[in-house]
């Protein structure tokens, strides 16, 4: 080996090197894993809350325009267990929206592979659509008081906490207080999903400590 | 959830690739100015080494691993002392259980992680030599530099990332043996020590410098 061939060598070995120094862990066991991430108004004093409204169904997000809800029993256990969580916290359930102090809508997303941005598809423009803010009352609009980004999968779980407690006014945006991302509901068996989000969602509030009436009742939702 | 990084790590890579390539053309560029020899280039020194490396302390991916190479090359100004330039790269994992986090802002997050560390080092090197004309030529080495290192928690779908720049130190001591030393191809092995100030947020995870001990075993010319 001449230095010419030598040298020669050891650039296509650098370059070679340089394509691939980076390495990057795998993430495939992710997937038999959940994610739960939830935030919320550090300003909102969630004791002074009462009484909450809960819509019987979950709002299904998928890549058609026309709203669909998902009602069955797998998404009844769903909202059972975030107004069992709702109640241990000292809040109690009315099925007078007009009376309720705050409102929990659910959303999962159904078939939408990724998204950032309010651009596509169509459902986003007016996210939540079928919680659209008439739903509640007369406001205009959303508003969350924090800082947030969406992005999100199939297989996903939304909940948010509206604040019911002002008066709905029009011009006047409707105040998201607290929201939960779930994600990682999306493997083959359906067993498997309902009941990861049943845990994905005691955890939500496990991790949410603020919520709850008194003292004894957030204790009471941990 | 601030400053997440849904998908861009192709581009990230993009960008370190970007930097070794450059480095890449720098050394050749130092090679090809000089002309070839039967003993390579006279009075100069090569290593292409892979490198094993173990994180100290208390570390944000704390695994030793074997995702590492160094590139450095030296000309000797005098009989033992020899003058260069380095670069080498490095990634150190761990995997994170499942746990609660306690974010900024009143935000939490629950989920297992896999942290990663890339480092890379580059700068200039020194080392002293001994019996530098027989098969066994032991040196002792000091490398300066900068250090720029990418900390980063990949969990779901997520790679949350903080881009940090340090300064580095790495004291070093080695081998180099040549079975024929008038033709000067062989082998290296080297004990390194590295120290640098990097430190960056992830999460809620704050890192401090970063601190390394490790081997390195490659060729050398």
């Amino acid at each position: 080996m001449n230095g010419r061939t030598l040298l020669y060598s050891l650039v296509v070995l650098l370059a070679a090197s340089g394509t691939a120094c980076q390495h990057e862990p795998s993430t495939s066991d992710f997937y038999g894993d959940y994610m739960v991430y939830t935030d919320h108004d550090t300003e909102v004093d969630f004791a002074a809350f009462t009484t909450y409204y809960v819509p019987d169904s979950i709002l299904l997000i998928g890549n058609r325009r026309k709203a669909e809800y998902w009602k069955d029993d797998r998404a009844a256990r769903i909202i059972s267990t975030v107004t069992n969580r709702l109640d241990a916290a000292g809040y109690q359930r009315t099925t007078d929206k007009a009376t309720a102090t705050f409102g929990m809508q659910l959303s999962y997303v159904e078939r939408v592979a990724y998204y950032v941005g309010y651009d596509y598809p169509y459902w986003w423009w007016y996210y939540p659509y079928y919680w659209a803010p008439e739903y509640w009352g007369p406001w205009d609009g959303w508003h969350y008081p924090y800082y947030v980004q969406y992005g999100y999968t199939a297989g996903s779980l939304l909940i948010e906490m509206v604040d019911l407690s002002a008066e709905p006014l029009e011009n006047v945006p409707l105040p998201i207080v607290w929201d939960s991302y779930i994600g990682g509901l999306l493997t083959s068996s359906e067993q498997v999903n309902l009941d990861r989000a049943v845990t994905a969602v005691e955890q939500a509030f496990i991790q949410s400590p603020y919520l709850g009436r008194t003292v004894t009742g957030r204790n009471a939702a941990r | 959830m601030d400053k997440i990084a849904f998908l861009m790590k192709n581009i990230r890579s993009m960008k370190i690739k970007k930097y070794i390539g450059l480095a890449t053309l720098c050394i050749a560029s130092l090679c090809i100015g000089q002309r070839a020899s039967a003993q390579f280039l006279p009075n100069s020194y090569f290593n292409v080494d892979w490198q094993m490396n173990v994180p100290l302390g208390k570390s944000f991916a704390d695994k030793a691993s074997g995702w590492g190479m160094n590139f450095e090359g030296g000309y000797y100004v005098s009989p033992a002392i020899a003058l260069g330039a380095f670069i080498s790269y490095q990634t150190n994992l761990e995997n994170i259980p499942r746990q609660t986090l306690t974010l900024s802002n009143g935000s939490a997050l629950t989920t297992k992680q896999k942290h990663a560390v890339f480092q890379l080092p580059f700068g200039v090197t020194g080392r002293y030599s001994w019996l530098r004309h027989s098969v066994f030529q032991p040196y002792a080495g000091l490398k300066l530099g900068a250090q720029y290192a990418e900390l980063s928690s990949y969990y779901y779908i997520v790679k949350h990332y903080t881009d940090t720049w340090g300064f580095f130190l790495s004291p070093e001591v080695g081998v180099s043996i040549f079975p024929r030393p008038d033709y000067r191809l062989g082998f290296h092995v080297a004990l390194y020590y590295s120290y640098a100030t990097n430190n960056g947020r992830v999460l809620s995870y704050s890192i401090d410098n970063l601190n390394n001990f490790g081997i390195r075993v490659g060729v050398s010319f």
